[in-house]
């Protein structure tokens, strides 16, 4: 579907506007191949407004699928090591790629970041948990805290 | 207790709705959760929500579960086969089975009988099974006395006097079945099966058409597609040898094994689960290696398929991520372990020695890690969820529902802000396990504080009813009636803007 020079709009929360392949953005956002399908994009008017995703994250997120579109023939560990160094990012600028990626239903990226975030969490202690996901407010009352603690002192 | 956030930097709680949270915590294994539990209070609610044991049940890769080994002291070992490639540290969890209900003297040696949907069924003296979450603590105690004083073998441990025994769940009626096979005093066999759901024995001598005869060994089970299996025949009678229990129906079938061309001496094969696939597996004595068979299609008996493994003694336990087979056994040479198969190239590799000196039984059960709640946890944890589904959190500012969709999703709008005068119409997908989201339709113009819902029709005021009109307005009310469709219109064509 649709020829790989053809250029799509989008507009990011700041109103900037990113011009790119279509057949980029096809490939691996699910709702932008159904808008492109369902021909509701005007290729000479519209632009795709995505409201809750920013300048510097959809960025991003283009690199993100221009690359996996040019590589996707890459052996698995260049194209890992590419994903590793794509994702080196902080805890919020990983949480907006999130959400943009659940948005748009990038899946692959959505899956990457998914196991990412697992394995920052994954056998660490509570504490150290909580301060790489920057939770302050863990919502236990104090009572409840202290039990916990009491109970399994090797999870803190 | 509740603060507003004013933090500089963003918390994840703050910013990623609870379902994208649930996501991530679907991907960690479910022996790690209880810890996670801990993190907040969100992520407690979250995991100890059923419905998400149930996600997190079904989404487990089987690599990801382990073998059951029962030790003095009532300790339970379990090493998880994914770990035993990867941390070696981390494989092997040993649990002290701890029971939700009193007993005056705890037995200090439980028989393990098998394993379904993260419960282990677990035999203790004198005369009660109980099946145990060691993840949960959640279990509960089965007492078989009635059998016990009818029994023809006295005096024996469990498996001896159960000539067949298994272990499985009924997903319509959310009930887990206890089976037995026994013989009394005259020699006549029963089929006894207990349901944790009523808590009761029911006999089921009557649903076997055909008298259990030949089956001297004790047998263990194999749960999959709704039903247990048992292969408690020598394979020379490969005929009908394998009896199949449907835990739905409660009825009894037979399959046959696979037509061996030559038969070695008088072998007991053992059943095992390999990619979701009925096995049958034996030690083929005359070639010094291990035979497994497998049933690509279920009850297709042309899908049998042989895979010959070069090792002496070798118990499948499950398939690896690439396919290949896990199991654990010896070899000829004397090297104990686990082992994996490459089933393409034909090659064996001993790859962990570790944990030889858990004992090499019979059967293997496996296990498969959960959350899950028997039947009688369920009840009150239902009332939450339902006062949960109730209140839905809704990860979107100012948003006014309108009415549902066709899908049971909810349609509403929301208020950009005052100044705009601008509001958009969104959609938000309840059910969707997998992709819950708040999904943009439109845009309009206008606000005003109270939207009204209209719903088309061709109805005629009172007064505009003429008796020549009436047949026609009961055709139109009944079409409304029986129409699936309902559209609800809110003036800017909602049905438009979804296109």
């Amino acid at each position: 579907m649709g020829s790989p020079l053809k250029k799509i709009m989008l507009c990011s929360s700041e109103k900037e506007i990113f011009s790119v392949e279509e057949q980029v953005m096809v490939q691996h956002s699910v709702i932008i191949n159904n808008m492109i399908e369902d021909g509701s994009y005007n290729y000479e008017e519209s632009k795709i407004p995505l409201d809750c995703v920013d300048s510097k994250t959809l960025k991003k997120v283009i690199d993100y699928c221009t690359y996996h579109t040019h590589h996707h023939n890459d052996n698995q560990e260049d194209l890992e090591a590419w994903d590793a160094q794509f994702l080196n990012v902080d805890s919020n600028g990983l949480y907006d790629l999130l959400m943009a990626a659940n948005y748009l239903e990038i899946r692959n990226l959505l899956d990457l970041i998914y196991r990412t975030i697992k394995n920052m969490i994954k056998g660490k202690k509570i504490d150290e948990i909580r301060r790489i996901l920057n939770i302050k407010d863990h919502g236990f009352t104090p009572e409840e805290e202290e039990q916990n603690r009491k109970e399994y002192p090797h999870f803190y | 207790m509740e603060k507003k956030m004013n933090h500089k930097s963003k918390s994840i709680q703050d910013i990623l709705p609870l379902d994208l949270i649930q996501r991530i915590l679907l991907r960690v294994p479910v022996r790690h959760l209880a810890r996670l539990k801990c993190v907040s209070k969100r992520w407690y609610s979250l995991i100890s929500d059923p419905h998400f044991a149930e996600l997190h049940f079904h989404r487990s890769p089987a690599a990801t579960n382990a073998s059951v080994f029962m030790g003095g002291g009532s300790l339970a070992y379990f090493v998880y086969l994914d770990s035993l490639f990867t941390d070696n540290n981390d494989a092997l969890q040993v649990k002290k089975v701890s029971l939700p209900f009193k007993m005056k003297k705890l037995p200090s040696d439980f028989e393990l009988l098998g394993s379904c949907r993260g419960f282990v069924l677990l035999h203790g003296d004198p005369h009660f099974l109980v099946v145990w979450n060691p993840l949960t603590g959640s279990g509960k105690r089965i007492s078989y006395s009635h059998i016990v004083s009818r029994c023809k073998h006295k005096g024996f441990r469990l498996p001896s006097k159960f000539h067949l025994y298994g272990f499985g769940y009924d997903a319509f009626q959310d009930d887990y079945l206890v089976v037995v096979a026994w013989q009394d005093k005259d020699d006549h066999y029963h089929f006894d099966c207990f349901s944790l759901r009523t808590n009761s024995w029911i006999n089921l001598d009557a649903a076997l058409s055909k008298p259990l005869d030949v089956c001297h060994r004790n047998s263990c089970g194999l749960f999959l597609n709704g039903a247990i299996h048992w292969v408690p025949y020598p394979l020379t009678a490969y005929r009908d040898a394998i009896i199949i229990f449907d835990t739905k129906e409660r009825t009894f079938s037979r399959i046959s094994g696979p037509e061996q061309p030559v038969v070695s001496a008088c072998t007991f094969p053992t059943l095992a689960l390999l990619g979701g696939c009925l096995a049958l597996y034996y030690h083929n004595n005359d070639s010094c290696n291990t035979h497994i068979w497998v049933m690509k299609e279920y009850k297709v008996l042309s899908s049998w398929t042989l895979y010959q493994i070069p090792c002496k003694d070798f118990r499948p336990l499950c398939l690896s991520s690439n396919m290949d087979i896990i199991g654990r056994g010896y070899t000829l040479y004397g090297t104990i372990g686990y082992f994996i198969y490459n089933v393409r190239e034909d090659l064996l590799k001993h790859f962990n020695d570790h944990y030889c000196w858990l004992p090499l039984r019979a059967t293997d059960p496996l296990y498969t890690e959960s959350l899950l709640p028997l039947p009688g946890d369920i009840k009150e944890k239902d009332k939450k969820k339902k006062m949960k589904k109730s209140a839905m959190e809704i990860p979107c500012l100012f948003f006014r529902p309108l009415c549902l969709s066709n899908n049971g999703d909810i349609i509403g709008e929301q208020f950009l802000s005052d100044k705009v005068q601008k509001k958009k119409f969104l959609i938000y997908n309840v059910g969707g396990e997998l992709l819950p989201r708040v999904k943009y339709l439109c845009s309009a113009h206008n606000i005003s504080a109270t939207d009204t819902m209209y719903t088309e029709s061709l109805l005629p005021l009172p007064r505009d009813i003429k008796d020549k009109d009436n047949k026609n307005m009961m055709k139109n009310r009944k079409r409304k009636e029986n129409g699936h469709e309902v559209h609800h219109e809110c003036f800017e064509q909602l049905d438009v803007a979804k296109d």
